[in-house]
């Protein structure tokens, strides 16, 4: 590999030069699609369908009335929508430079991650760590693939629920995806199976590549329970500008689904991101996520409360860095009775970041006994650094309670004192306060998840301390 | 250009700066409102608020009714000066046009065509005043445009009460601009009464310069109100505050439109809001404030908060709470709740022999009472 071409900087961001099999070219045309749909050997329904979406998102507008102003930026002409690099592996972890294995390193990304990451993963299906998970999980007849084998393998399974929590209509960005989707993960979890390991998407079969337009859907059927955690720990693309996934999440009756993002994309990248849930009666759906990297992240993870005492949740970390806009936030639809949802988002802003809190609380027409509470908590790091809030709350009827508070602080110039009396550095001191100041938030993520979390914000916080 | 004799060189020359400024200020709302399109539904501003119906139907009454149907009266001490405005006023017409709006440009445009009546409210620094100042706005039909000026000198301390009493059918648009100087002590509230098919639309635009400034609404009545108060700091001085508070009961179709600006150019000071709406039957209430804190205005201090008891089943409330922080070492918070009515403050009446009814008032009652004793305690301001 030609190290001039590849660069890294301090703050865990990477990247390669590409050599993908497949490549669709710029712009999004019938022709696009048609090259995607025979790379992929889609049905025809498929087709038809990316084509209509298609001419759905030409006619539909940017959303550039509430949307932050860098939206406009975007040049959909300028982007790649489909990049493959087929099933040959085309790198070994020997070719991987050492400055991404001492980053993987620091951030303490585990070893058969880190491989992944580093853009090696489809020699990882001989991977003996995980053949044992995959048999345990057929066994218990739970289906894991890629979106293309999960529409054409089990199209009975997946096809009724494809586009029905978010459909082609809902704003010009799932219009796009459906459009243009690839890779991603479909799940089907049977009745009452409890999944006790955490799926990810780097152990499964034929593993395609995470795309920019990955779509997920996961449906728990009646009392099943998982965890899935999405892997874009780390930047895996070095001229993607876009990155626009649909996941989709349906809980069936007394299904809970867990479901966790650390997003650490390179700052070049567009993430906007549609997550939406559809939970039915007792049923529980959480989201936790954690957005540190990306230019503008636009990220509003949604649960539909459909059955009576449905239960959502959002957990939410957001970190801007100079020149980085997080405009994240979460809605929660409850349109079900005793319906009950919690939201706790906090932003941290460094240097001319800026962090936003964007949100909806609807309680419909006739829905008694609903309940929610919502927290956003902000901290500022620099004179300069930004954050805003802008929740949107409506109730109709008399028989709900919602209440939302939100707060700005920043670190306490007396608390680094102390820390830097103790002989703490100044930036340590920083640190240690961020971290504490999420400590709670942390702990809802999975173990390797948080150690990894805690490492990204201080590598996050060591240049900015000036 | 006149200029005011016995002027030095320097000072004439800062007089002639300061009147171009003014007049490219002005060349630009002018541009301002040529290029405002009545509010429609991607006007975020008019989040909620159905901007087709009842922004439409404001701009048709502006076109139908071509003079103002009201009247206005004003009780004042002698030594106010409290005064009539009439369209020759081309310095209030001027102050007017450089008014902030919340996405009514286009109406606020219309509203400044028709400018000539309303009141101009002087307070000569240090004046006292202990008895209220009242200003009262009456339409009995058609459409009825004033304007209201108060201008508080340093020092001065003064109550104003604007009263608007709209009958059957009418529709009041009224814009207030309150100006506040260093040390000032300023209470305005607005007392709004309508009847069945009313219309109100109130502008308000708060300027501190140094002082305090309470700002008190309520609306009874009408079927549909839109409320836009931006209030602005500009000074560092200690003790610069503004209080936005607004109490609401509502019963019946009406529909009540409120948005908030909290704008801290400079740091050091304060500013709270506190709504509150009690909403009953098919009543609707928006409350969409924003605090913003601009860059280098350190030292803030915000707080916001909107309460809201429900009802009925079929009421509806919207909450919008903002914030926009720019700066550092700021303490702001917002909060937003709503809920219904405490069923054990309702036991607690009704197991004394109150009927459920008047439990419910009376609860109501106290949720808003709240509000006009926090407006009136001038000590808790100090």
């Amino acid at each position: 590999m030609d190290e001039s071409t590849f660069q890294i900087d301090t703050r865990g961001e990477f990247s390669f030069p590409e050599n993908h099999r497949f490549d669709a070219g710029f712009g999004l045309t019938e022709a696009t699609i048609d090259y995607i749909c025979d790379a992929k050997g889609e049905p025809d329904w498929v087709r038809q369908f990316r084509k209509d979406a298609l001419k759905r998102f030409h006619e539909m507008p940017m959303p550039t009335h509430w949307a932050p102003e860098g939206i406009k930026d975007l040049d959909f002409d300028k982007i790649r929508y489909y990049l493959a690099h087929g099933t040959a592996p085309y790198k070994s972890w020997e070719d991987v430079p050492d400055d991404v294995k001492r980053t993987f390193e620091r951030l303490g990304v585990p070893e058969q991650e880190r491989a992944f990451l580093a853009g090696v993963d489809a020699q990882y299906d001989s991977e003996t760590a995980y053949n044992s998970m995959r048999e345990e999980l057929s066994k218990q007849g739970v289906i894991f693939v890629n979106s293309t084998e999960g529409l054409r393998e089990y199209e009975h399974i997946f096809r009724p629920w494809f586009g029905k929590v978010i459909p082609v209509n809902d704003n010009k960005f799932s219009a796009l995806n459906h459009a243009a989707f690839s890779g991603g993960s479909f799940i089907y979890v049977p009745k009452g199976v409890k999944l006790t390991q955490p799926l990810q998407a780097y152990f499964r079969i034929n593993s395609e590549s995470m795309g920019q337009f990955e779509r997920t859907l996961i449906i728990a059927d009646e009392g099943a329970e998982l965890m899935y955690m999405e892997g874009c720990t780390a930047p895996k693309y070095d001229t993607a500008t876009l990155h626009s996934g649909v996941v989709e999440l349906v809980a069936l009756k007394g299904a809970k689904i867990q479901y966790v993002t650390v997003q650490n994309w390179a700052t070049n990248v567009y993430n906007l991101v549609i997550q939406r849930g559809l939970a039915m009666e007792d049923a529980e759906i959480r989201w936790i996520d954690c957005n540190i990297g990306s230019g503008l992240t636009m990220k509003y993870p949604a649960v539909v409360l459909k059955g009576r005492r449905a239960r959502g949740e959002v957990v939410s970390i957001s970190l801007a860095h100079d020149g980085q806009l997080q405009d994240t936030g979460a809605r929660m639809i409850h349109a079900a009775p005793e319906t009950t949802s919690n939201i706790v988002a906090k932003s941290i802003s460094i240097g001319k970041g800026r962090a936003s809190y964007r949100g909806e609380v609807n309680v419909l027409k006739g829905m008694p006994g609903c309940k929610n509470n919502t927290e956003c908590d902000a901290l500022l790091i620099n004179a300069n650094s930004r954050t805003d809030t802008y929740p949107a709350i409506s109730v109709h009827g008399n028989a709900s309670a919602v209440q939302h508070e939100a707060s700005v602080s920043q670190v306490d110039e007396e608390m680094l004192f102390y820390m830097q009396q103790r002989g703490l550095t100044r930036a340590q001191a920083m640190s240690l306060a961020v971290n504490g100041f999420i400590n709670d938030l942390v702990k809802e993520f999975p173990m390797e998840y948080s150690v990894e979390l805690r490492r990204l914000i201080d590598l996050e916080m060591e240049d900015s301390i000036g | 250009m006149n200029f005011p004799q016995n002027l030095s060189i320097e000072e004439a020359f800062a007089l002639a700066e300061a009147e171009a400024k003014l007049k490219q200020a002005l060349q630009e709302m002018q541009q301002r409102f040529d290029s405002a399109v009545l509010p429609n539904r991607y006007n975020e501003d008019w989040r909620f608020g159905q901007p087709k119906k009842y922004a439409g139907a404001l701009a048709e009454q502006f076109a139908a009714n071509t003079t103002n149907n009201g009247s206005v009266s004003i009780s004042a001490p002698q030594n106010v000066s409290a005064e009539r405005i009439s369209a020759e006023d081309a310095d209030l017409k001027e102050t007017l046009m450089l008014m902030p709006t919340i996405g009514s440009d286009a109406l606020l445009g219309m509203h400044i065509k028709r400018f000539g009546c309303g009141c101009c409210i002087m307070l000569e620094p240090d004046t006292v005043i202990d008895t209220p100042i009242t200003i009262t706005y009456e339409v009995s039909e058609g459409l009825y445009t004033p304007c209201t000026f108060i201008m508080a000198g340093a020092g001065a301390k003064a109550t104003i009460i604007e009263k608007h009493i709209c009958h059957h059918g009418a529709t009041i648009f009224c814009t207030r601009n309150i100006h506040v100087a260093q040390g000032a002590d300023i209470a305005v509230e607005l007392q709004e009464a309508g009847a069945e098919q009313t219309r109100a639309f109130n502008i308000t635009n708060i300027q501190n310069l140094g002082g305090k400034v309470r700002h008190l609404t309520g609306y009874t009545g009408h079927s549909w109100v839109r409320e836009e108060t931006v209030a602005e700091i500009y000074s560092a001085e200690e003790g610069t505050e503004i209080k936005l508070y607004s109490a609401n009961k509502l019963s019946g179709n009406a529909f009540l439109d409120q948005h908030t600006r909290q704008i801290h150019h400079v740091g050091g000071a304060g500013s709270d809001l506190l709504y509150k709406n009690v909403v009953d039957d098919h009543a609707t209430a928006i409350f969409a404030g924003n605090i913003y804190v601009a860059e280098g205005a350190h030292h803030t201090d915000a707080y916001q908060s909107n309460r809201n008891m429900l009802l009925s089943e079929n009421a509806t409330i919207h909450s919008l709470p903002g914030l926009e922080i720019l700066a550092d070492k700021v303490k702001c918070s917002h909060g937003s709740a709503s809920a219904p009515m405490d069923e054990e403050q309702l036991f607690y009446l009704c197991s004394r022999g109150i009927s459920r009814r008047d439990a419910q008032l009376l609860v109501a009652e106290g949720f808003l009472t709240d509000v006009r004793e926090r407006f009136q305690s001038r000590t808790e301001t100090s």
